[in-house]
């Protein structure tokens, strides 16, 4: 780990420079700190969120799944996986994204287009109806949660991300910036006394 | 990107009742093979927006999913079917969080 930086010169501009480069360091691993740990709340909010649509979810569906029973119970299974077949309503994702602190998550919506029925009133049951929009309802439900699901996912992704950079910083680069610059400085004042040194030998040599 | 289609895997009731919310991408699988075919199906689809599959015939293919679920899209989602909620989808998440905060949560 505490290896200098390989072909670094040992000049003082490259001392300012390697300074410079610390301090850039040190403010970029501050800062990807604060963007981690608000991540992480964001993280456990997003969490939250999931279990509370989780549940909305499951209710929905329960609640569908009954009407599709009464529905069957009513006019007979085959009749109503027929008439589900013969179902004109349209169901179309529309996905757009927007940024929480440079993640990307989606932002799902749903719009319905329902035209006229297509089946005949007579032949169907209200419970037919009952079914389709408790099913319709479910499908926003589950269209939220899966917005949450893939914001926590990709939450998930960035917060996984963000540590590696972190942990990159703070146990690679700084510390080999840090030992690079004190490289850079013993060297410079070895020099510096070596210069010292040599000029007082001619002093002496130059006053005998 | 602009409207994104929907596509559900599941048992017979599910797919019906779906039908009849309007989602037109629909498959019934009968053993493991079949839902992991028709799952990878789906996701190359690239108009494709989400992929919701219940969770019984979920458990079955719970790698492919977790390799699938990389991406961000499509989501796949996991959705409780008839017999109601058995916490499968839990296992997926909990990877997810385990990997990015290093610890196991309960959600």
């Amino acid at each position: 780990m505490s290896q200098i930086l390989p072909g670094t010169k040992t000049t003082r501009m490259e001392l300012l420079r390697l300074k410079n480069r610390k301090r850039l360091a040190e403010r970029g691993h501050n800062l990807l700190k604060e963007k981690r740990d608000s991540l992480i709340m964001e993280f456990f909010n997003a969490i939250a969120e999931i279990k509370e649509a989780r549940e909305q979810v499951e209710e929905a569906l329960s609640i569908a799944f009954s009407a599709l029973t009464q529905a069957k119970m009513i006019m007979g299974p085959s009749r109503v996986v027929e008439f589900a077949q013969a179902s004109k309503t349209k169901a179309d994702l529309s996905i757009n994204t927007r940024s929480m602190m440079g993640v990307r998550v989606p932002v799902l919506s749903l719009d319905h287009q329902e035209p006229k029925l297509p089946y005949s009133l007579p032949d169907s049951s209200v419970k037919l109806d009952t079914m389709s929009t408790k099913f319709c309802e479910a499908l926003k439900a589950i269209i939220r949660l899966a917005e949450v699901e893939s914001t926590v996912k990709r939450l998930a992704l960035e917060i996984e991300r963000t540590k590696r950079r972190v942990s990159a910083l703070e146990n690679v680069v700084i510390p080999r910036l840090d030992n690079t610059v004190r490289f850079v400085k013993l060297a410079l004042e070895e020099r510096e006394r070596e210069d010292f040194f040599r000029i007082k030998m001619i002093r002496d040599r130059i006053t005998e | 990107m602009s409207s994104d289609k929907i596509a559900v895997i599941g048992d017979r009731d599910t797919v019906t009742g779906f039908q009849m919310a309007g989602v037109t991408d629909i498959s019934t699988p009968s053993n493991p093979e079949e839902t992991r075919n028709s799952l990878i199906q789906y996701f190359r689809d690239p108009r494709m927006g989400l992929i919701i599959i219940t969770e019984p015939l979920a458990v079955e293919v719970e790698d492919t999913i977790l390799e699938l679920s990389e991406a961000p899209i499509p989501v796949i989602l996991l959705i409780p079917d008839r017999q109601g909620a058995t916490g499968a989808y839990e296992s997926v998440l909990k990877e997810l969080i385990r990997r990015a905060v290093g610890i196991e949560i309960h959600v």
